[in-house]
């Protein structure tokens, strides 16, 4: 993820590192690579453009600033930027009333994508996620959606899908349990990918 | 997935809730407090945290707008990078850091070892204390501020002496104990100097006849000490 096969093309922490350095040039190379990826994402979650590109550019000063720190040990540069994306997204969302009251009337949809080619292609693990989650039945994946793209505690999720809390937090779990078995020998050769 | 198998020892299901951000205050502090006991839910949810952090590789992909990067770049140029400064700071601070960490660890170390030295004739002092013997109070001459307090035992050869009050001695010098006779020359009963807070807890040689003693005093000597007393009499007692 993120990194061509050719030698030339930095690796993530490379540009971190030069970013770090003052080096603009290197932030403009994170943004092309990720820019797209964490715009869908914040999309998702607050479903405004005007508030999906403050998310934006809020993730991508915070990883120019310092105010977010990379640890490699917690994952790849895209999870980390995709989780100051999400905090963000999340933290917007709540601090607005009238949006918060709009997710819980209004279900998130599965929307997966169509298998179509374009040009998030260039994660070798998209369609490893997306068959993964394909495979959750529909309850399972709609409480892990609930929490990750609603930003929703697990008795809101609980109250949203009118279900008993400890079904909402079985489903939550089991549904991580089965991504991770899905998921794991595609990560890993990613990782190894470089 | 790293096996946890017990639901009522491990939060299991908390776990997946944690790594989602979806628990309540509580339920997180409980977890938390779970976590940082249990290496096996810690590696658990750190196998979570990776499959979230994929999640949105399934969303369709959008184009961001064209103004943000403009909006980024401007106020990328208006915040230059403050964990560069810190960083470079810390990196050219390393080593003199640690050199300062290691001499305040070693004089730490010194001032701990010497106070427990201290403390720790505490006990054999009690013992002494327990016998048969001879209570001594010396008290300042030339050094008015200093005091000691000597303790013998009747039966001779065995003595403790707590002195309080005096100032540290430059190199080559050592306080002296003198116990002088009602007839000969004086005795050395002991040298010592004092810790940085002018205190010192030395052990006495006594003559094994206390009746020919007249009185005990303290004088400053040349290392290792003089066959006589050579300096002003700091401190005295009377036996």
């Amino acid at each position: 993820m993120g990194r061509a096969a050719a030698g030339d093309i930095p690796a993530d922490p490379d540009l971190l590192r030069r970013m770090r350095q003052g080096d603009e040039s290197a932030l403009e190379m994170l943004y092309a690579r990720y820019g797209g990826l964490v715009y869908s994402l914040a999309m998702r979650i607050v479903g405004d453009p005007e508030l999906a590109r403050e998310v934006l550019q809020d993730t991508f000063l915070r990883s120019w600033d310092g105010r977010a720190t990379y640890d490699p040990h917690r994952g790849r540069v895209a999870w980390w930027l995709m989780g100051i994306a999400r905090n963000g997204a999340i933290d917007l969302l709540r601090s607005r009333p009238h949006q918060a009251r709009l997710r819980e009337r209004e279900r998130l949809s599965v929307d997966l994508p169509a298998d179509e080619k374009d040009t998030a292609e260039v994660f070798g693990l998209r369609r490893d996620v997306m068959n993964a989650l394909r495979t959750l039945p529909t309850v399972q994946r709609e409480a892990i959606e609930l929490a990750y793209y609603g930003g929703m505690t697990q008795t809101e999720i609980a109250r949203v899908l009118n279900e008993p809390l400890g079904t909402v937090k079985s489903r939550m779990r089991e549904a991580l349990d089965r991504l991770h078995g899905l998921l794991t020998p595609a990560m890993k050769r990613d990782v190894e990918a470089g | 997935m790293t096996a946890v198998s017990n639901d009522r020892d491990h939060p299991v299901d908390d776990l997946a809730s944690y790594a989602l951000g979806t628990l309540e205050a509580r339920e997180r502090s409980r977890v938390d407090a779970h976590l940082a006991a249990c290496d096996a839910c810690e590696r658990r949810l750190a196998d979570y945290r990776g499959v979230i952090g994929v999640l949105p590789l399934a969303l369709p992909a959008m184009p961001p707008p064209a103004a943000a990067w403009t909006a980024i770049q401007a106020a990328a140029r208006l915040r230059p990078p403050r964990v560069r400064r810190w960083r470079t700071v810390l990196y050219a601070a390393r080593w003199p850091a640690v050199a300062a960490v290691l001499v305040a660890v070693v004089g730490w170390n010194i001032a701990l070892q010497r106070e427990l030295a201290w403390y720790a004739r505490g006990p054999q002092v009690e013992a002494l204390s327990r016998r048969p013997g001879r209570m001594v109070i010396l008290k300042g001459v030339a050094a008015p501020a200093a005091n000691a307090r000597m303790f013998i035992a009747a039966d001779g050869g065995h003595g403790h002496m707590a002195i309080t009050g005096l100032t540290r001695l430059p190199k080559g010098r050592t306080y002296q104990v003198w116990f002088i006779r009602v007839q000969g020359s004086p005795l050395v009963g002991g040298a010592f100097d004092v810790d940085t807070r002018g205190r010192a807890w030395v052990s006495i040689d006594p003559p094994a006849n206390l009746d020919d003693l007249r009185t005990v005093t303290v004088t400053e000597e040349p290392v290792p000490g003089s066959a006589v007393p050579t300096g002003a009499t700091l401190l005295d007692g009377r036996l």
